[in-house]
């Protein structure tokens, strides 16, 4: 009896799992098959790959500070999404909050307040940049009926454009410098160390995880939500507002995102640095979007998701520094396994 | 006046890049397919475009490359889609996502990291003598081979779509695709045809602009217009002639903005290169009323 049930429990468990197995399975036997065809010793890559995170305590803190703006920007799509709306502006919408954050802060360089109250004061109001830029798209999508995935990524390359002129523009421009980049916010504006280089910014998104779960799972807006996505018709009937709902996902979604540009800032290089949002190749953004599909959106399985993409993108990095194996490799890999992960679950479920 | 006759000269030079992109969403949206990966697409093809023609030394290698890396991206959609039936949407953004990591990787595998790049053989120009000496219609017709595919093809996919049977036939598999089945028409392979094509045709906008445009292939040459290809197809309403004007209109607003860049006016240029992208947004939100949609875009079709 108790043996029965718990290879029910097993059975259903290689059943929720199948889908992933086959899909990292496939995915890692390609990238392994161009490895091999490319020349690199294949096995020395997978384990740079895998392993180089838990490495040491330098490798552990880069993951964590990989992890921290990714998961924000993989809610930043996986919020609109639960409504079936493509965000794919969380790029736009984190360098936004990034460098609106950075002209306040070289704004209040002068006046000297608490530093948590600087603090406070320049991620809110990253968040809330990021969240009615987000807004833009969310309110063309409510009232116009203009799709998201357009909107979004031409705000994408709106937002480029300005963090570009406000790195490159005095009385923000770093005098003297080749890359586009701003004067350095003051030391007591950056978010201060938990250990070496970990930055706060770290607890913040997980309060950020706490925040969102807490939404989606307790309020009657996050009910909301989940209605609207299961049978919009459905919640129509019964009275929810498609337009709020659209709004409020939209700008949850640029709230996280902004947020993250505005860590970033604060947390890793402490003024604007043109790109500051690239990771191994590609936006935190693009991870994030391709971290949320392969995570099925769900509010629990993002933190999770978040973290094995930050230990391959941490991985991704030595393998081009030590191997001289290109990112793009790693990133090919990524989209396959979204790929492959949504049609391995869509092929499942069916059965 | 020569001033003029320049900056159309530019336009028109530009407009294959939107027209065939466009053109070549249009065909796959008109049966159904919503083709979102024009940015992933057009980043592959110009990669594998401009490696072809420069190991080769030959324009129309590159070109042909371009549509065969397109046509190999739009396959991969309509395959995995009619396969599993997976929304049209997450597909298209993982090949954009795809194709820009497969794009630099190409080049850096091929070519590896170099100091000087070199000129790929750029598509030659031709000029009809005697109606090029005229002023503005010169612009048009004093242009490289593409231009005049592009006008052809404009034509042609018109023609096809509303004065012959199968362009009937592959509207109403976009409109209808139960319907369409009932009388015999095969939905798949009509979706597979018009996506695989439409594929081909972003990815030899894609091959343009390193074969013509720039000489080079640099990455995320595309910057956004495999976006803007799908706004323009949206705000057309899938229909090949107002996706060529749309496409001029792009291709005008681009240009201009190039001339005030180079101008330096008072504006900084950022605000200039941010015009494509915030009018693409201007004329969705103008025309938003008039759109219409082909009936079963973006939907998945089964016999059940």
């Amino acid at each position: 009896m108790n043996n029965a049930t718990s290879t029910d429990k097993l059975k259903q468990l290689w059943l929720l799992t199948r889908p992933y197995v086959f899909a990292l399975g496939l995915a890692f036997l390609f990238t392994g098959i161009m490895l091999g065809l490319l020349g690199f010793n294949v096995w020395e890559a997978f384990k740079a790959l895998i392993t180089t995170s838990f490495s040491s305590k330098f490798q552990i803190v880069e993951t964590f500070k990989k992890f921290t703006p990714l998961v924000l920007t993989t809610f930043a799509f996986a919020i609109p999404f639960q409504i079936k709306f493509f965000n794919i502006g969380s790029t736009g919408q984190m360098i936004m909050g990034g460098t609106i954050a950075t002209m306040l802060g070289l704004g209040m360089s002068s006046f000297r307040v608490p530093s948590a109250l600087a603090i406070i004061l320049i991620l809110t109001a990253a968040a809330l940049t990021g969240a009615f830029y987000a807004l833009i798209a969310g309110a063309l999508k409510a009232y116009h009926n203009i799709n998201p995935i357009i909107s979004t990524i031409m705000l994408n390359f709106v937002a480029m454009q300005f963090t570009n002129f406000v790195a490159t523009t005095p009385p923000w421009q770093a005098p003297l410098t080749g890359h586009p980049m701003s004067k350095e916010l003051p030391k007591w504006m950056l978010l201060p160390r938990l250990f070496s280089e970990l930055h706060i910014g770290f607890l913040i998104a997980l309060g950020m995880v706490a925040f969102v779960y807490f939404i989606m799972k307790k309020t009657v807006i996050g009910y909301e939500i989940e209605s609207v996505g299961h049978n919009q018709r459905a919640a129509e009937i019964h009275g929810i507002n498609i337009k709020k709902t659209t709004l409020v996902t939209f700008f949850l979604g640029g709230l996280l995102a902004g947020l993250a540009g505005g860590i970033e800032v604060l947390g890793v290089h402490g003024r604007l640095v043109e790109g500051f949002a690239v990771t191994s190749g590609a936006e935190y953004g693009t991870f994030g979007t391709l971290t949320a599909l392969i995570s099925g959106a769900e509010p629990l399985a993002v933190p999770a998701v978040a973290f094995l993409m930050s230990i391959l993108l941490n991985g991704a990095d030595s393998l081009q520094r030590r191997l001289m194996v290109p990112v793009e490799l790693v990133f090919l890999t990524q989209a396959l396994i979204v790929i492959l992960v949504v049609t391995m679950r869509e092929r499942f479920r069916k059965r | 006046m020569n001033v003029v006759n320049e900056l159309l000269k530019q336009m028109v030079a530009y407009t294959p890049i939107y027209t065939l992109s466009s053109l070549g969403l249009v065909i796959g949206g008109r049966a159904g397919i919503f083709n979102v990966s024009g940015e992933g697409t057009m980043l592959a093809a110009a990669s594998a475009g401009y490696i072809v023609a420069l190991q080769t030394g030959n324009w129309l290698l590159g070109i042909l490359a371009s549509a065969a890396m397109g046509a190999a991206f739009g396959f991969t959609l309509v395959f995995i889609h009619e396969t599993t039936k997976v929304s049209q949407f997450i597909i298209g953004i993982s090949l954009v996502i795809l194709g820009a990591g497969l794009s630099d990787l190409l080049y850096k595998l091929v070519l590896g990291v170099q100091l000087f790049i070199p000129e790929a053989p750029k598509v030659p120009e031709v000029r009809i003598p005697l109606l090029s000496r005229i002023p503005f219609l010169s612009a048009f017709i004093n242009q490289n081979v593409i231009v005049y595919l592009t006008y052809a093809l404009v034509i042609l996919v018109y023609y096809f779509l509303y004065k012959t049977k199968p362009g009937l036939e592959l509207r109403a598999v976009g409109e209808n695709p139960k319907a369409a089945d009932v009388v015999g028409i095969n939905v798949t392979l009509t979706r597979y045809l018009t996506t695989t094509l439409g594929g081909a045709l972003l990815g030899i906008a894609g091959g343009y602009l390193p074969l013509v445009v720039t000489g080079t292939y640099t990455p995320n040459i595309t910057n956004g217009r495999g976006f803007i290809a799908v706004g323009i197809a949206i705000f057309a309403s899938w229909r090949p002639e107002r996706t060529f004007l749309g496409a001029l209109l792009f291709a005008a607003i681009e240009a201009i903005a190039l001339q005030m860049q180079l101008s330096g006016t008072v504006i900084p240029y950022q605000f200039f290169l941010m015009t494509p992208f915030i009018g693409i947004l201007v004329v969705m939100w103008l025309f938003k009323k008039k759109v219409e949609f082909p009936a079963s875009l973006g939907k998945p079709y089964s016999r059940e």
